[in-house]
């Protein structure tokens, strides 16, 4: 009685006002709410029930699945979110049974796209498991995106009016942002971009992908160098070449494989030197802007820079007609216990971490003689050997590095081979000498395991990533870290450095790349996209690029400067264990569990991206050559200077 | 609700002594449990892939374990696959089996070998994006997909390397020059020398001469389009084609093609030779018996060639139009390829054919020598084919002339023989004899023997009543439908032999009645001039 008093004065009031149209407004709505009232009355033992979800959950699908086959595919969108939310409310209300039926008579629909997350959503029965999970928490503080057209937000807006289905409204409302646009509906083939892109911290995302930066190459690179070395007399060069004690280190190592090489390098310095003034004429072309390092950076040494300038002159030039040659390492009588391989740049050593916590090295050149002299060698002195481990020196085929106290999950050459960093469960980072074989630094930081750690490209600094969700940087110097970068939402799994030191790309497993400015510390790039979790990055040369491989076997090319995915690359079917850039950037090389090595083609797809990249259609990186091995799934993958590709897996 | 039930917290509760676990406990922790494990799993998982690993192992989930701060789960470390055990009695029930083991036996066990340590093998994958074929790659057709062969393809398309294959330079030395020229000369100038026959051996023995039989095929293609009305030249090159395909050595499979349209034009051309005392037939022979034992010798290669060269020949054959040589070389055409392919093809064409053939045989009407004496060729031709295709027929089944109707045989033999073997003796295929028919009508005696023991026994339903349907079935699909009228009379003799009928008889019936009828009507056809196919031995039959 209180409300129709109150109503009556207030309309009196409007009356004397003279605001009529208010008047109507309100009007209207109390018709309205009577009305919904009345006819809740009905249905009200549902509505407050757990039944309400279900109820208006299915109804709301059999619309969308009966809706127009040209706005369908944009409805559907809209069944996830709701879907999920369903769900936890359910669970929140504390109906597990119902929500455990509820999630089970859905499930087929939203298991192509979302597999993962249901899988890690089915567990949660109880409202304390909600607060728990990361994922279930992200879902319930972010609201979800979905992009649609006019009509088919129209067709929505007057189902949900038509039916009064008050949950499924306030569901969508609560947890559902529509960005509308006009015009016709997207082509529903981009229909993984905006299901994907939803549900995560998009305005976030959004914010922080505005923000600068430059991933211009460094001002002074050794590549520079080069191109005044090249002005330089053809005299120099020849000299270089025989001073040069990488190069002569390189020559025996290469000659005993099949003597290809040799042939090869001769015709890569035809290849190379036509090749030079095409790279002149692309750089020239090319708009980034050399950057300065915001690290102080480790000076070269002159007879460093002087091995890399060689290497750079006799460098292979790759593209999609020229391949690049694969030399092999298998690992054999691993017993699955390998977790991780490493290969210094020029090929000539490997490192095998393993999980009974050691740390093995090869010197491949040395490999050979090896086997003549322990051929020579009696049975018996080889099994006396077997007692003093490591003490006489190249007696075993490799260098044992014991130290660490858990398996052994990464390991990472410095860029010129006398160091060797190593990570492991024990949640410690190692450092190795390779010329002393032994233990110089044992970095201690991280809370639990460390999953991966890289050197930086010029070495002295390398990043790390763990299980406790944060990646930090370090410099050999210091056992502190750095810097810490923490964010991510679950386990960092992999990191990789941007080509010019001052940006570091993390992979984790909330399903997101991260970029960060290694000076600042903060992150200035989300990559959202990936439907599992990210096992491997690579940076392209020129910095512009980054790629990312997941648990699927997807691969994903992104756009550092727009954030955005240039293409998707489809082909593997398993883990993406590895990928890397050839030198000039040209190639895409990915290794995977599926046991194949894959290059792609990175010029023709980011060149058609570039013209393409309004029209939001994925294209698809070319895929050149699949390499299958007998069976030996690839764990690393490396170019060398000198574009030679190096590959590496257990059998 | 949740997939761990109450029944399994209450069994862990009680087999770390709590006896007394309410049930609501039970049901409260049960979800949670399914969650703990979920998260332990979540973390196996994680560890898995950092392993670089595809397969759980228990190694993971300690570590999973160890992450979480709880102790892991030991016993179960090695390396090996867990084995579960079926529960007896219990469908889902599975334990692993953990055997005891007694210390004395495992001390006392010899030492295990020592593994083989972890070592570093290099190898090429590929070499400028090509795999090698050693062994230590996976084989690259058996495994690239066609799909992906399309895509490098395309893109060589789209990088405009045009990748045009030259026709490839085929050297011949000048010893195989020289060789070559001799042999053609010899063979267009002097095909009648010893020298061309030493050739002929040459060519069908020597084993350096692969390099020239493209030259060769083409040769003859050649010269047998250019010299048809050359006898002598298209036997020679008849006689080339022979030495090539006895040659061991060489391949000619490739060749056929080119060489067969010249064979098969040397069997059936309209004129071969310009002269009429040419003898063209004998070529004609000659060339049936080159192209039957081609499709013998490759007939499994070219699963289609011998389907070709029978229908090129039937073709041939039909054709009223065509010339009587015609129909003569394609009759031994037929006959060289076996008495199936006559039994199947020719007979059943024989009485409409020969209708067609009587009136040139015939002086009165056909005028022509010529012509006439072809006609009696071809006729000659058609019985051969026929009387070995029934000399075949009888040699498989004995059992068709068989000693118990020897009686039988005898009294209508008797009639048959007394003019019979006047008529064999006249039945020269040059002689100018009034058609045969007319004495298969006069006395239908030989050819009727078979035909009433088929009658007498369908008539016979005591003897083999199932037999008996299949020979009304049988009986018109055979060429021999006639017959069945020209037995009316014979009806009571042929009962008599009907009881007699053996056993053997009954079980080589159908097959019988088939050679049988091919008898029957191969003597309406031509008279006696079958028997001279059948066995002296069997002939007795008859006398």
């Amino acid at each position: 009685m209180e409300e129709e008093e109150i109503q009556k004065a207030v309309v009196a009031y409007l009356r004397k006002k003279g605001f009529t149209n208010t008047e109507l407004a309100l009007h209207e709505e109390q018709n309205r709410v009577s009305f919904s009232s009345n006819s809740d009355h009905s249905v009200s033992r549902f509505e407050n029930g757990p039944v309400r979800y279900s109820d208006g959950y299915s109804k709301l699908r059999l619309w969308v699945y009966s809706s127009l086959d040209m706005y369908k595919h944009e409805l559907l969108r809209v069944l996830f979110p709701v879907y999920i939310h369903c769900f936890m409310d359910l669970v929140a209300g504390g109906h597990a049974h119902e929500a455990r039926n509820f999630f089970h008579t859905f499930r087929e629909d939203h298991e192509s796209m979302h597999l993962r997350d249901l899988q890690k959503l089915e567990g949660i029965l109880s409202p304390l498991h909600l607060e728990e999970i990361e994922l279930s928490r992200s879902f319930r503080k972010n609201k979800f995106k979905i992009k649609m057209c006019e009509y088919s937000y129209d067709l929505l807006l007057q189902y949900l009016q038509k039916t009064q289905s008050f949950t499924m409204r306030g569901v969508i409302n609560e947890h559902i942002d529509f960005e509308v646009s006009p015009g016709q509906p997207t082509s529903s083939s981009g229909d993984a971009d905006f299901v994907t892109i939803e549900g995560r911290n998009t305005n976030l995302a959004r914010q922080i992908n505005q923000k600068e930066i430059h991933w211009g190459l460094l001002e002074d690179s050794v590549e520079q160098h080069l191109k005044r070395a090249v002005s330089d007399s053809e005299k120099a060069e020849s000299a270089n070449k025989e001073v040069n004690p990488e190069d002569n280190k390189k020559r025996p190592l290469d000659g005993g494989k099949q003597g290809i090489p040799v042939k090869m390098v001769k015709k890569d310095k035809l290849v190379s030197m036509v090749g030079k003034n095409v790279r002149s004429e692309t750089s020239a072309v090319s708009v980034a802007p050399r950057v300065k390092p915001e690290l102080t950076l480790p000076a070269t040494l002159v007879e460093v820079e002087q091995a890399i300038l060689d290497d750079l002159r006799s460098r292979v030039q790759l593209n999609s007609l020229a391949l690049p040659s694969i030399s092999f390492y298998t690992f054999i009588n691993t017993c699955n216990r390998l977790n991780c391989s490493s290969i210094s740049q020029d090929g000539s050593l490997v490192a095998g971490g393993f999980s009974d916590s050691s740390l093995k090295v090869w010197d491949i050149s040395k490999i050979d003689q090896l086997v003549k002299t322990s051929s020579l060698q009696g049975e018996k002195e080889s099994a006396k050997n077997e007692n003093l481990p490591a003490t006489e020196e190249g007696r075993k085929p490799y260098t044992l590095f014991h130290g660490h106290s858990g398996p052994v999950y990464s390991a990472t050459f410095s860029p010129f081979g006398e160091f060797l960093l190593s990570s492991s469960s024990d949640s410690t980072i190692r450092l190795w000498s390779t010329k002393l074989n032994t233990n110089l630094v044992c970095y201690k930081g991280h809370n639990y395991p460390v999953w991966d750690v890289q050197f930086s490209p010029v070495g002295h600094y390398f990043a790390s990533s763990s299980h406790d969700r944060t990646a930090r940087i370090w410099s050999m110097e210091r056992i502190q870290p750095l810097r810490i970068m923490a964010g991510h939402l679950s386990d960092v799994d992999c990191v990789q450095w941007h080509a010019n030191c001052n940006y570091i790309a993390t992979g984790s497993s909330d399903k997101t790349v991260r970029l960060w400015d290694v000076q600042s510390g903060e992150c200035v790039r989300i990559f959202i996209g990936h439907r599992s979790m990210i096992l491997s990055l690579a940076m392209s040369p020129d910095g512009c690029y980054m790629a990312s491989g997941d648990e699927d076997g997807t691969i994903m090319m992104w756009d550092l400067s727009s954030g955005r995915c240039v293409s998707p690359l489809v082909g593997h079917s398993s883990c993406v264990w590895t990928l890397a850039f050839s030198c000039e950037g040209t190639l895409l090389a990915s290794g995977s569990a599926d046991c194949t090595v894959k290059l792609w083609d990175v010029t023709a797809s980011t060149r058609a991206s570039r013209v393409e990249s309004k029209s939001s259609s994925p294209n698809r990186l070319r895929l050149l050559k699949a390499l299958p091995t007998k069976s030996t799934p690839i764990y690393t993958l490396q170019f060398s200077r000198r574009n030679l590709l190096f590959a590496a897996g257990a059998l | 609700m949740s997939i761990v039930p109450k029944e399994t917290i209450e069994v862990i509760a009680q087999s770390i002594g709590i006896a007394n676990l309410s049930s609501d406990v039970a049901l409260a922790l049960a979800p949670d449990v399914e969650y703990r494990l979920r998260e332990i799993m979540q973390e196996a998982i994680k560890c898995m892939r950092h392993s670089k690993r595809t397969v759980l192992t228990a190694e993971d989930v300690n570590s999973a374990l160890s992450l979480r701060n709880v102790e892991p789960i030991y016993g179960f470390a090695s390396g090996d696959p867990l084995r579960f055990k079926r529960a007896v009695g219990h469908k889902d029930l599975f334990y692993i089996d953990d055997r005891d083991v007694d210390f004395k036996e495992v001390i006392d066990a010899p030492l295990p070998k020592a593994p083989l340590d972890t070592a570093v093998v290099a190898h090429w994958l590929a070499i400028e994006g090509v795999q090698p074929g050693i062994p230590e790659n996976a084989p690259t057709e058996a495994i690239v997909a066609p799909s992906e062969n399309k895509k490098s393809e395309n893109s060589k398309e789209d990088g405009l390397l045009v990748d045009l294959k030259l026709p490839v330079k085929h050297v011949l030395s000048r010893e195989l020059q020289l060789y070559f020229d001799k042999i053609t000369e010899l063979t267009v100038t002097r095909p009648e020398s010893i020298l061309f026959k030493e050739a002929l051996v040459s060519l069908a023995v020597d084993s350096g001469i692969h390099p020239l039989v493209p030259y060769f095929s083409y040769f003859i293609a050649d010269e047998v389009a250019r010299s048809l009305n050359d006898l002598p030249i298209l036997f020679a090159l008849m006689r080339v084609v022979r030495s090539l395909l006895q040659n061991p050595h060489i391949h000619i499979e490739p060749y056929l093609h080119q060489l067969m349209p010249s064979i098969i034009t040397c069997v059936v051309a309209k004129r071969l030779g310009s002269k009429i005392t040419d003898n063209h037939w004998e070529l004609r022979d000659f060339s049936a018996n080159l192209a039957a034992s081609v499709c013998k010798r490759y007939g499994h290669v070219y699963h289609n060639l011998q389907s070709r060269l029978t229908k090129t020949l039937i073709n041939a054959f039909l054709d009223p139009s065509k010339a009587l040589t015609q129909h003569y070389g394609a009759i031994q055409g037929l006959a060289a390829l076996g008495t199936s392919v006559v039994r199947l093809l020719v007979l059943p064409n024989l009485e409409p054919y020969l209708q067609l053939l009587e009136p040139e045989m015939q002086l009165e009407k056909q005028k022509n020598e010529m012509k006439r004496k072809e006609a009696w060729r071809v006729y000659g031709a058609l019985l051969r084919a026929a009387g070995k295709c029934l000399y075949d027929r009888l040699k498989l089944f004995p059992g068709l002339l068989s000693p118990p109707r020897h009686p039988v045989w005898r009294i209508n033999g008797r009639v048959a023989t007394s003019q019979s073997n006047k008529r064999m003796s006249s039945t020269n295929l040059s002689s100018q004899q009034p058609p045969f028919k007319k004495v298969a009508a006069d006395r239908p005696a030989g050819a009727m023997q078979p035909i009433a023991v088929a009658a007498n026994l369908q008539g016979a339903p005591d003897g083999f009543p199932t037999r008996s349907s299949g020979t009304g079935v049988g009986q018109p699909s055979t060429s021999g439908q006639v017959p069945m009228k020209m037995t009316g009379g014979r009806q009571e003799k042929g009962g008599s032999v009907a009881p007699k009928g053996s056993a053997v008889l009954a079980q080589a019936w159908k097959e019988d009645l088939d050679a049988r009828h091919l008898l029957a009507s191969l003597f309406r056809l031509f008279g006696e001039g079958v028997f001279s196919f059948i066995k002296p031995v069997e002939m007795s039959f008859f006398i």
